[in-house]
């Protein structure tokens, strides 16, 4: 299930969703991310995602497909808000559920990687000295090659 | 203007409905003047004004049915009477403020009635013809504020529409606090249109600069004829849109990532008509 919102969303919920009325799932693995109040310059207020409305969607779809032929899944949530945050509020959640606790936490780590790189979100940042658009960071790109390397 | 003892012209009587018999009256130079709005999405509006909408040139295609309306005011409203107008004039004011379009209509006639139906009718149906051809991305636009300015000529003397009234009158804007469908920042800054106009015959592109990329370039939506292009592929793009705005020159600094159709694309991608090319910065989510 892919979701792409302005509100908020609980990860607990979306989690018992996701596993609810199934016994073959032997490891569930949640990763949420949060908005921090520090980034490129200190004293971050808010930030702001835009998102490629249709692309977006579809990013993501391709982004699960290729974590599900990788991997044997049982159920993926994937959860991105859109619109005016605030610090600590949440941004993105990725739920996996896998028979097997390695598939659960890999496929999620996959998923939140090539999220980070390729599905057409970008942050604005709103701190106390102006705004500014998020620079992408190397570090991403190096985490989404490992998934490359091994293959 | 004291609305009480002024009695209603087309009730007789009986106060039946009756069409008023004007072959008595002196002819006078009558001109009546209306207005009204439309508010849209600020990205609509941003579409109307570079001419980015599926149905083509909206305000030509308002103006024509403003006018036409304004000839055929009389099997709308019942009891008018069916007049020769010598003028009927629509204007628009594109109003980014606002995120609104104003339409004016000026009716004038040598007659024995006045126009003022006539310009209100205009008005209106202009509105709608404006909501139609926006309608396919757009379904929140409200018509509102529809009025009669001015009024010259005939018995009842001149009319001038009372200001403090007008201004009391201004409907809250609806559209400011709306979420825009493809710009969640703060505010579109500096977005202007470029280049021609796609008119419904000529194959061309739907182009969008996102996020950090249409700030720094202050282009957010524009079409272009595919004619332009010197290759049909995103390389020919790139080419045609740098000969019609300096400004993107600045697909060619930084990282410029681009999607056709929403799918991931590069230079040599091949392009047809109506296809949505979008180019934006590197991705930052998560």
């Amino acid at each position: 299930m892919i979701r792409v919102q302005d509100s908020v969303f609980d990860a607990g919920v979306e989690q018992r969703a996701l596993l609810e009325g199934r016994s073959d799932i032997g490891a569930v693995v949640s990763f949420t991310g949060l908005v921090r109040d520090f980034n490129e310059r200190p004293e971050v207020q808010a930030l702001t995602l835009e998102h490629y409305p249709g692309m977006t969607e579809a990013a993501l779809g391709e982004i699960v497909e290729q974590a599900r032929s990788r991997w044997v899944l049982q159920g993926v949530t994937v959860i991105h808000r859109i619109g005016r945050l605030d610090p600590a509020d949440p941004i993105v959640l990725v739920v996996v559920a896998s028979a097997h606790r390695r598939a659960a936490f890999d496929a999620c780590d996959f998923i939140m990687d090539y999220l980070k790189t390729r599905a057409p979100f970008w942050k604005k940042e709103h701190t106390a000295s102006g705004d500014y658009w998020v620079s992408e960071r190397d570090g991403d790109h190096q985490d989404a090659r490992r998934w490359e390397m091994s293959t | 203007m004291p609305l009480t003892n002024q009695p209603l012209t087309h009730l007789n009587a009986r106060g039946e409905a009756h069409m008023v018999d004007v072959a008595d009256k002196p002819e006078s130079r009558r001109e009546a003047a209306a207005s009204g709005l439309i508010r849209m999405q600020p990205a609509t509006l941003a579409l109307l004004a570079e001419g980015g909408l599926p149905k083509g040139d909206v305000l030509a295609t308002a103006r024509i049915a403003g006018i036409q309306a304004a000839k055929r005011t009389h099997e709308l409203i019942p009891l008018c009477h069916a007049l020769a107008l010598s003028k009927v004039a629509i204007d628009f004011n594109v109003d980014e403020a606002q995120s609104c379009v104003h339409v004016i209509a000026t009716c004038r006639l040598n007659g024995r009635t006045g126009v003022e139906m006539e310009a209100l009718t205009a008005v209106s149906v202009a509105c709608l013809t404006l909501y139609d051809m926006c309608k396919a991305v757009d379904k929140e636009m409200e018509i509102g504020g529809i009025h009669l300015d001015t009024k010259t000529g005939g018995k009842s003397g001149d009319y001038r529409r009372d200001e403090a009234w007008a201004s009391r009158a201004v409907a809250p804007s609806i559209i400011e606090s709306a979420p825009s469908p493809i710009v969640t920042g703060e505010g579109v800054t500096g977005e202007v249109s470029v280049g021609p106009r796609c008119d419904i015959a000529a194959p061309c592109l739907r182009v969008k600069c996102l996020a950090e990329l249409r700030e720094r370039l202050g282009v957010g939506d524009v079409s272009v004829p595919i004619e332009r292009l010197p290759s049909s592929d995103v390389a020919g793009l790139k080419t045609a849109l740098k000969a019609l705005d300096a400004r993107f020159e600045g697909l060619d600094q930084g990282r410029v990532l681009c999607a056709v159709n929403q799918v991931m694309a590069s230079d040599a991608t091949p392009l047809t008509d109506n296809d949505e090319v979008a180019f934006f910065p590197p991705v930052t989510g998560g």
